[in-house]
């Protein structure tokens, strides 16, 4: 099964893009991601074979974002 | 794994909420455009949160073609209900004008968000199916019509514009709520099955 993860960070910059990329790209559990930047909260959304949402949060934090979980 | 987590992780697909992220998507790009429609508003109008948004779609690009595509579907199936490639012309015409007209007058939004959708770079995916859904079916028709000498050969072009060209005319004056002349003009069979008459007409060849 897996798990829909929504956040909110600043991701703006098309560079600030390939940095996360990376990151997320490097996660074993994360299975799709994508940013939306047209959005006013820069929605990360995971779909992920984990429900670590601290996980996630921890690898955008540590590379400077800011980011975190989209509430209801 | 906290109970909050839990909850969230957990949730399931709830399609009454599809139905009304969906059905207010095509009210707002119908008013205010593709360029209307942001995550945001669209959450609001449909009364549920950002995030609730984003489990069901990636973004906005994928929420227009994901709810173009459920929309052209409808259409489709509409358009096409009780139609067979095998029948005469003037009975198979009839029934295509009958489906289309039920269609638009049901479902006006959603059939002017269609042709938003035609006429958009987002939507050149979604439409490129209906055309091939309907061209297989009605290529059949027409040729079969021809073959039995109950249609006359046109290029496709010309037939389209004898055949549903006016039909549309109709919708446009209905929605407009008046004809070119000012006049109020409403949807009627009568004027349907008039017009219809004589495109039948105008298509049949000559004994």
């Amino acid at each position: 099964m897996s798990h829909v993860l929504i956040f909110k960070t600043n991701v703006e910059s098309e560079e600030q893009l390939q940095q996360a990329s990376l990151l997320l790209n490097a996660t074993d559990s994360i299975i799709k991601w994508n940013i939306d930047r047209e959005d006013i909260d820069k929605v990360l959304r995971v779909e992920s074979s984990l429900p670590h949402i601290s996980n996630i949060m921890n690898i955008m934090m540590d590379a400077g974002f800011a980011c975190e979980e989209l509430l209801d | 794994m906290n109970v909050h987590l839990y909850l969230f992780t957990m949730r399931t697909r709830d399609e009454n909420k599809v139905d009304a992220i969906h059905e207010k998507a095509v009210e707002i790009i119908v008013k205010s455009g593709f360029d209307g429609l942001s995550m945001q508003k669209l959450a609001k109008a449909a009364n549920v949160s950002p995030a609730t948004l984003y489990i069901y779609f990636k973004d906005r690009d994928d929420l227009i073609q994901q709810v173009a595509a459920k929309e052209a579907a409808v259409m489709v199936a509409a358009s096409l209900e009780n139609f067979d490639p095998k029948l005469s012309f003037a009975e198979g015409l009839t029934i295509q004008w009958k489906n289309r007209a039920k269609y638009w007058l049901q479902n006006p939004k959603q059939a002017k968000f269609l042709e938003q959708v035609r006429h958009s770079p987002v939507g050149q995916e979604v439409y490129a199916k209906v055309k091939k859904e309907f061209a297989q079916v009605m290529t059949e028709f027409v040729k079969g019509a021809v073959k039995r000498n109950e249609l006359i050969s046109l290029p496709i072009e010309v037939y389209w514009a004898v055949a549903f060209a006016p039909f549309y005319q109709l919708v446009k004056f209905h929605d407009d709520g008046k004809s070119m002349s000012g006049k109020p003009f409403k949807w009627s069979d009568a004027y349907m099955n008039q017009t219809l008459s004589l495109v039948i007409k105008a298509l049949t060849p000559e004994k």
